[in-house]
């Protein structure tokens, strides 16, 4: 029975996380939202929650520990701007790989933490070059920040 | 004569170049990692004799991370120099490339095999891998598709390689007229080096296929 309730948790988790992603995608409207997760019980991340994607290249993306937008966000912990992808960027274009498989050029990622440990990340990006301010900020760590609430119960052991 | 020498310079600079990065990925692997590896060993045994909670996962946090950083080194290491190569062969390390190249990128590559595999020198097999690793990565790059094929054919005297996307495409004359195209460059360099050659056939819209040879002596 324990682990069907662990089940039940998890399916819970997925539509916390997907109305999060959609509602920030509705107050923002950018074109992509993605959530990189630690996996349950396993140093790997991917990307499990996505909005507004235009194919499905995500769902075979490992991310590398600080390695591109997201690896490099939980490995630091800090946020992450980039602004015209693939210019300016620290490394080869080939390090990001989200950025290349959803044509992104702008995009703003922020750790997502569990007991202060960051555990995931949260991406938005646009498609064509596109300021990204305080209003966007603001948002997207309030995402962040009910992100955080619900996930401890899925890192519990 | 002077084409002939700047041929040669630039031989000796791309083998210059693949001694370097390989001594490089050997000290990630041998030296490096198992640095690493010996911390690690230190940490689970502080973890097991740590009694205060705090830091017991104070310590387990930092072994993860220390796990992370470990898989990431092996991972720098294989992409440096693919030393499998040398123990496994050409399709066997371009296959495990492939998995690597999907978990990156996300984009699958069908691989198929004609024909029995046949000996090749390490460094036409490195010239080999290269060029289609360059071609493997310009299709993550720029063709925006999600799937791509990569086809060997051995015959008896030669190797055909052909890694074809039904991407984006791209205006051959006028990219290739341009200097920057130093990756289609080193490709086609590399595998002239080696007695081959490569071909590439582009449509706009219609995708691009790479074509590689390499004849060899049995
Ligand atoms: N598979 C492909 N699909 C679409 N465009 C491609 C592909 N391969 C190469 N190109 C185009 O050819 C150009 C040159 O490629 P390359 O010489 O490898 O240089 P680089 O990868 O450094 O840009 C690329 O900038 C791109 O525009
Ligand atoms: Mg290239």
């Amino acid at each position: 029975m324990a682990y069907n309730k662990e089940m039940a948790d998890v399916e819970n988790l997925d539509t916390l996380f997907l109305a999060e992603c959609k509602n920030l995608h509705k107050r923002i409207s950018c074109d992509f939202i993605g959530v990189a997760l630690q996996k349950f019980h396993h140093p790997d991340v991917n990307w499990p929650y996505v909005c507004g994607n235009t194919n499905e290249k995500y769902k075979h993306v490992t991310v590398r520990y600080g390695k591109g937008i997201a690896g490099k966000v939980i490995a630091t912990g800090s946020d992450m701007l980039i602004s015209h992808f693939p210019e300016n960027i620290l490394g080869k274009s080939t390090d990001y790989p989200i950025m290349l498989a959803e044509r992104l050029v702008s995009a703003y990622a922020v750790p997502i933490r569990v007991n202060g440990v960051p555990k995931g990340s949260l991406l938005i990006g646009y498609r064509k070059e596109h300021p990204i301010d305080g209003d966007q900020f603001y948002k997207v760590k309030e995402a962040v920040e009910n992100m955080e609430e619900f996930l401890p119960s899925y890192f519990k052991n | 004569m002077e084409l002939k020498s700047s041929i040669q310079a630039s031989t000796y600079i791309i083998q210059a170049q693949e001694e370097e990065i390989k001594r490089i990925s050997n000290e990630l692997h041998e030296g490096i990692s198992q640095h690493l590896y010996s911390v690690n060993t230190g940490l689970e045994f502080l973890h097991s004799a740590l009694e205060n909670p705090d830091l017991k996962s104070y310590v387990k946090e930092l072994a993860a991370q220390l796990n992370r950083t470990i898989q990431e080194v092996r991972l720098l290491s294989v992409e440096l120099y693919p030393s499998s190569l040398s123990t496994l062969g050409l399709v066997a390390a371009m296959k495990s490339y492939l998995k690597q190249f999907t978990s990156t990128f996300g984009v699958i590559i069908h691989i198929d095999t004609i024909g029995h595999e046949q000996f090749l020198s390490e460094s036409n097999q490195l010239a080999v891998f290269r060029a289609c690793q360059e071609a493997l990565i310009n299709i993550a790059k720029y063709a925006d598709t999600s799937e791509a094929s990569l086809r060997f054919i051995w015959k008896d005297n030669i190797l055909k390689i052909e890694i074809e996307d039904d991407g984006k495409g791209f205006h051959l004359k006028e990219i290739l007229g341009n200097t920057r195209c130093k990756g289609i460059a080193a490709m086609k360099q590399r595998m002239a080096m080696a007695g081959g050659d490569c071909q590439i056939s582009s449509e706009e819209g219609k995708g691009t296929k790479v074509s590689l040879s390499l004849p060899f002596q049995r």
